[in-house]
């Protein structure tokens, strides 16, 4: 059961174990610590138990050795007990701590590790319709807020609700009229705590809100000094911070002026609850009701009837709060994963990338048909050309292929096999994506280049593909070479840079299909024509899909296949579109035009 | 650099005495309220001790004399003292917290007008992320330490203290008991509290890299999926996770030990203190409410200590904090006006260049020996390659920077003996990275001219062709931009920049790129309305588009900080040189992309999966 604490163990599945029911998933959460979690808060009892012994202890010792002069043992032994009941509460209270900040850690771990598992596994659709910020609040902010309800809330409650019990006890044992006394103010007590927390909640809130403007308005005024001194706008902008600053100031004092109200008034209450014990209790004494020891035990065991309850309202409302984190987090784990193995093992040989679509169609959940009756045959190893404009299908009918989405209707051979007996791993490991601009990830460029590989690779091979995909001389000359860093704490790519590090990238994972995206080309034509010759390489032997916006990189193509709505209006080779009346012959024409009207420019020049 | 190691280690967070005068001077428009707070807590520490010595009194002389009439009045003073006590602890809330956040709101305020005036150099040097955390981090680390820390130590201290002669009153050879186990135990709790807050510092530490490594997988989903690294991210992750489980239980089972461990320390006092008393009794040295009033000032000892403990382990953090926040005030800006700076009213006037130098930190030459004249009013075009020296030359003209060597005049005056109000009010600056501010489309360009009337904000946006996409948003000019503008294309965030300096109504004008994300048919829909307002104005456009510079009165081609050619569209061509082979080049790519049937407006702004 303990054998979790050096490494995570990612097997149990939270999807399965948990439910709407909150309070039931948080116990559930904690499955194989849950008996570490009881031991935790038993410990806190234990500890309590030992603080109110040692004021029966006290009683016992002022009423017989000081009161009394009756001495039954020897005094060292009355020493003895009084530091071993003090070791004992402190020791309870160590353990109570460490058994459940190791549940709490070890719960929240395997908690972290499932969400960010459960993210990279949610399928497409959900990511294009889910806020990143969300997401990553959810795992952070939300999570913590379920650690601290482990470490401190629900252990706070026990720990508060056992010491009231414990010492309840004790009390009612002294003397039952004084222990009933001793309780009259706590119910007023819980209920201005609980309003009170609720309040500072609320305004806290608030104060954090104009928190992250703040910071927001500080953040654009760093990040855009340029505009700022460009239109001399200092102080203007001083204006606004010192608005937005003002606020926040206004909110402190709000929070505060709370806080400076309730600490007085539940003084004011637990001092009058403490005063009419010790005059009751003395006034017992003093008739005899009760012994001088007992009202000892009793004046210093009443305190911890008392005060500790003023912290009970903070952990039920930061409960409360944690309750709706758990809702949050709940939504994320109770969506379905991709089932990226399913699919047919035995075809999951070596494939030739001969690709057919039949009649495929294609709409997204909510019914907006994306792609119409698409037919088309790729033998392997065939360039395929998709030219069409924004939103006329092309991205979709290529994310069809590794299974970003299925297809709705008709069908998908690969290498004669139903696309859908593949499995999305499998057909993942085979496609190779280039995307226009592709997604780095902050770490060294060596390893952003074997990234899709699980293998471990030499820097010769890294270097040979950086070398194949034209981008090896540009590596050399950063600062840290191979090992620079990529984004904001090392170096900023350009657009043309990211993409021949991608194809490097897939140069070293070595699909079987391809599929580049050549959409805009916002790169210098010297670039260009770098990353038209390191496409060439990687081309070789593969089947690919080439997502174009301009004829001039097509041409050559084995398919062409003009797209318009969801559609395939034309289909071809080069040879034959060119004379067929339609989309592309227009566009092909323009080529012509425009030398034309560069002959004509030049010549004005004189 | 990652943002939280740079300049980490300059700052020792050992007290000065200049620092601390320093610090203290932060208090001091507040004196008042400081001393306020200052006797409110002692009020509070004093009767905090003495409610124990009280506590004794209604044993010794109410209870075991059993006088009634001492009891009352022993209860009756002790209930009358939490009221003075509970209107202290309201005075020091109130007046500790408010202040609190008024030092916040003090340093903040001064650090950010302080960094409105420092120069570009300082923002290029220094990452955003740096400073963000001086303005907040260290702002509140300070200002914890001059409030909540400075009352908490007066507490923890004076309580302290009144409570060992409350001892010594009762019974002096108990007290020095107490008294000599108080170093061992001050001592415990410091170092204790120092291990807490660096495991606490580890946590936050890996809880940023967990955010970040979250952050990374969800916008590069799309990558993880279509290169299977799904298992191996996992790994990855786990890893991260196992360190931040190592240095959380340890921050956690630390804590959970402190005050067990300053209870097991006092015990030995507690066994010390009855075992004296069972042998004193006999001799009369010490009452039974002397015993329990003992028992009680050892068993609350712990939290004066603690509190105590954590400011103490606070103080060294904080102080580097205040030295960082100082260091940032003490940063004097490298483009400052000189004391007999002035504005001659206008720059409108020719503008030269004159053996103008320039370097940046890496002293690497960027511009070398220009020389420029222009006459006012004409239109200058720079083109040349990325790194050439075009952007430089825009900074060096609106003085972000000054020149190394050489000079700028304007108008005939060394534009060094003018004020910055004077140029900068002056000269309108279209970036090609437009940054919007978060706040209306209105708020946006207004920026360019802060009391525009709405008439004059259209008429700057229908010049710009920005009007066209305004309107057909839901709120109009009145639509929320952003943080950043996010929610607009770049296409549209550079129309609404250009608006905001057409507004500005510049004697100067320069376009940096401005145009660049903006689709073709648009561009060629804004040059008439460009063209009118760059009339009669000096202007400098940098851009990759001819159709822009075709029309320029002059076209520089800068090539290693240095002009390569310069004349006219048409003497360039005939040149056959450079800007020739640039021009046929584009003419190409960008005339097929006007004619592009599937080049699609930018402006539209589709967020489309497509």
């Amino acid at each position: 059961m303990l054998k979790q604490n050096g490494r995570s163990d990612n097997t149990l599945d939270l999807k399965r174990l948990l439910s709407e029911k909150r309070l039931a998933g948080l116990w559930r959460l904690m499955d194989g610590f849950q008996y570490l979690y009881i031991a935790a808060i038993a410990a806190q009892g234990f500890s309590a138990y030992s603080k109110t012994a040692t004021f029966l202890l006290l009683s016992y010792f002022v009423d017989n050795y000081i009161a009394a002069q009756i001495r039954p043992y020897p005094i060292w032994l009355i020493v003895l007990s009084f530091v071993l009941f003090i070791g004992l509460q402190g020791l309870f209270t160590y353990i109570s701590g460490r058994l459940a900040a190791k549940t709490s850690e070890n719960t929240i771990r395997r908690l972290r590790n499932y969400l960010f598992d459960q993210i990279q596994h949610l399928p497409f659709s959900y990511h294009s319709e889910t806020d990143t910020g969300e997401l990553i609040s959810r795992c952070t902010s939300d999570v913590d807020a379920l650690r601290r309800f482990y470490n401190d809330q629900a252990i706070g409650i026990g720990r508060i609700s056992l010491l009231f019990i414990v010492n309840f006890i004790a009390l009612l044992n002294l003397n039952t009229k004084l222990g009933l006394i001793s309780v009259i103010v706590v119910p007023f007590i819980l209920g201005v705590s609980i309003f009170f927390f609720r309040k500072v909640s609320v305004a806290y809130e608030a104060y954090q809100e104009q928190d992250a403007i703040l910071s927001t308005t500080l953040q654009e005024n760093l990040s855009g000094v340029r505009v700022v001194k460009a239109f001399a706008r200092q102080p203007y902008e001083i204006t606004k911070f010192e608005k937005n600053n003002w606020e926040k100031f206004q909110r402190g004092k709000k929070l505060l002026t709370i806080h400076s109200q309730y600490w007085p008034i539940s003084d004011v209450l637990c001092g009058v609850q403490l005063l009419t014990g010790y005059l009751v209790g003395a006034l017992m004494t003093i008739n005899g009701e009760i012994s001088v020891g007992n009202y000892l035990a009793y004046a210093g065991l009443v305190i911890y009837i008392i005060y500790p309850l003023r912290g009970l309202g903070r952990f039920i409302v930061q409960m409360s709060n944690a309750l709706v984190s758990y809702d949050r987090v709940y939504k994320i784990i109770k969506e379905d994963r991709e089932p990226i193995d399913e699919g047919d093992q035995k075809l999951e040989k070596n494939i030739n990338g001969e690709i057919t679509f039949k009649h495929v169609g294609f709409e997204y959940e909510h019914n907006d048909r994306v792609l119409h009756d698409i037919s088309f045959h790729a033998d392997a190893g065939q360039v395929v050309a998709l030219l069409g404009s924004t939103g006329s299908g092309k991205t979709s009918l290529v994310n069809l292929l590794p299974r970003f989405y299925d297809f709705t209707s008709g069908e998908i051979l690969l290498d004669g096999q139903d696309l859908r007996l593949f499995s999305r791993r499998f057909l993942r490991k085979e496609i190779g994506i280039v995307e226009q601009e592709p997604f780095l990830f902050s770490r060294s460029i060596k390893e952003n280049i074997s990234y899709g590989v699980d293998r471990d690779i030499s820097q010769e091979e890294i270097e040979q593909a950086a070398r194949m995909a034209a981008v090896h001389d540009v590596i050399l000359t950063f600062p840290g070479g191979y090992d620079t860093l990529v984004g904001e704490r090392g170096v900023t790519l350009s657009g043309g840079q990211k993409q021949r590090i991608a194809i490097a990238r897939t140069l070293l994972k070595d699909p079987c299909i391809l599929i580049f995206d050549d959409s805009t080309s916002s790169v210098d034509t010297e670039t260009e024509s770098q990353i038209r010759s390191a496409m060439e390489t990687l081309m070789k032997n593969r089947t690919t899909f080439i997502i174009a916006h301009r004829i001039q990189s097509i041409m050559a193509a084995d398919l062409i296949l003009v797209m318009e709505q969801g559609r395939i209006v034309q289909k071809g080779k080069h040879a034959d579109l060119v004379k067929e009346d339609g989309i592309y012959q227009q566009i092909f024409n323009i080529q012509t035009r425009v030398e034309t009207e560069l002959d004509q420019e030049l010549s004005n020049a004189g | 650099m990652p943002a939280d190691q740079f300049k980490e280690e300059e700052f020792s967070g050992k007290l000065t005495g200049e620092v601390f005068s320093r610090i203290l001077s932060l208090l001091r428009p507040y004196w008042l309220r400081v001393i306020g707070f200052l006797v409110t807590v002692i009020i509070v520490s004093v009767l905090d001790a003495y409610f124990t010595y009280l506590g004794m009194q209604i044993v010794d002389q109410g209870i075991l004399t059993g006088n009634r009439e001492m009891l009352y009045r022993i209860l009756i003073r002790y209930g009358s003292l939490i009221l003075v006590q509970s209107a202290s602890i309201f005075g020091f809330v109130y007046l500790v917290g408010i202040l609190g956040e008024r030092i916040r709101y003090d340093l903040r305020q001064k650090l950010f007008n302080h960094l409105q005036k420092l120069s570009l150099s300082y923002y290029s040097q220094t990452p955003v992320g740096w400073i963000i955390s001086r303005v907040t981090n260290d702002t509140e680390r300070v200002a914890e330490l001059m409030t909540w820390g400075l009352l908490d130590a007066t507490w923890g201290a004076v309580n302290i203290i009144t409570g060992l002669i409350f001892m010594f009153s009762i019974n002096w050879k108990l007290a020095l008991i107490v008294f000599a186990i108080l170093p061992i135990l001050l001592y415990t709790a410091v170092q204790f509290q120092k291990r807490i807050l660096t495991q606490f510092r580890t946590v936050r530490k890996v809880n940023s890299k967990i955010t970040a490594s979250h952050n990374e997988n969800i916008s590069g989903v799309r990558v993880v999926k279509a290169l299977g690294r799904e298992d191996k991210n996992l790994e990855e992750f786990s890893e991260l996770s196992d360190e931040m489980y190592t240095a959380g239980f340890r921050a956690a089972w630390l804590s959970a030990l402190f005050l067990p461990g300053v209870q097991i320390i006092s015990a030995f006092a507690i066994g010390g203190i009855i075992w004296y008393s069972g042998v004193q009794i006999n001799f009369q040295g010490i009452t039974i409410g002397g015993i329990s009033a003992f028992l009680s000032y050892m068993t609350f000892m712990m939290w004066p200590i603690q509190d105590l403990a954590r400011v103490f382990a606070e103080l060294q953090r904080a102080i580097a904090s205040a030295e960082r926040i100082f260091a940032l005030e003490d940063t004097t800006p490298d483009v400052l006006d000189k004391p007999s700076a002035y504005d001659p009213g206008t720059m409108r006037g020719d503008i030269s260049f004159e053996h103008l130098f320039f370097w940046y930190e890496d002293e690497l030459p960027v511009i070398k020996d220009l020389n420029l004249n222009i006459k006012r009013g004409e239109t200058i075009a720079l083109v040349g390659s990325t790194g050439g020296g075009k952007t430089t030359i825009v900074n060096l003209l609106c003085r972000f920077y000054e020149p190394k060597r050489g000079r700028i005049l304007i108008g005939g005056h060394d534009y060094t003996d003018l004020s910055l109000e004077a140029i900068q009010s002056r000269i309108g600056i279209v970036l090609q990275t437009p940054h919007l501010f978060s706040g209306t489309i209105k708020e946006n360009i207004t920026y360019g001219r802060l009391k525009a009337s709405q008439e004059e904000i259209e008429k700057a946006a229908k010049l710009t062709r920005a009007h066209q996409f305004i309107e057909r948003l839901e709120k109009g000019y009145d639509e929320e931009v952003g943080e950043g503008g996010v929610l607009l294309s770049v296409g549209q965030k550079q129309l609404i920049s250009l608006s905001r300096a057409v507004l500005s109504d510049p004697e100067i004008f320069i376009m940096d790129e401005a145009t660049s994300s903006v689709d073709t048919l648009t561009e060629a829909l804004i040059q008439d309305g460009m063209e009118a307002v760059m009339k009669g104005r000096t202007s400098f456009i940098i851009a990759h588009r001819l159709s822009t510079i075709k029309r320029a009165d002059r076209i520089l081609v800068i090539e290693d900080g240095q002009i390569a050619e310069m004349g006219s569209h048409n003497e360039l061509l005939r040149l056959k040189g450079k800007y020739f082979n640039l021009y046929t080049k584009q003419f190409r790519s960008e005339r097929e992309g006007a004619y592009n049937i599937f080049q699609e407006p930018d402006i539209s702004n589709d967020k489309q999966v497509d």
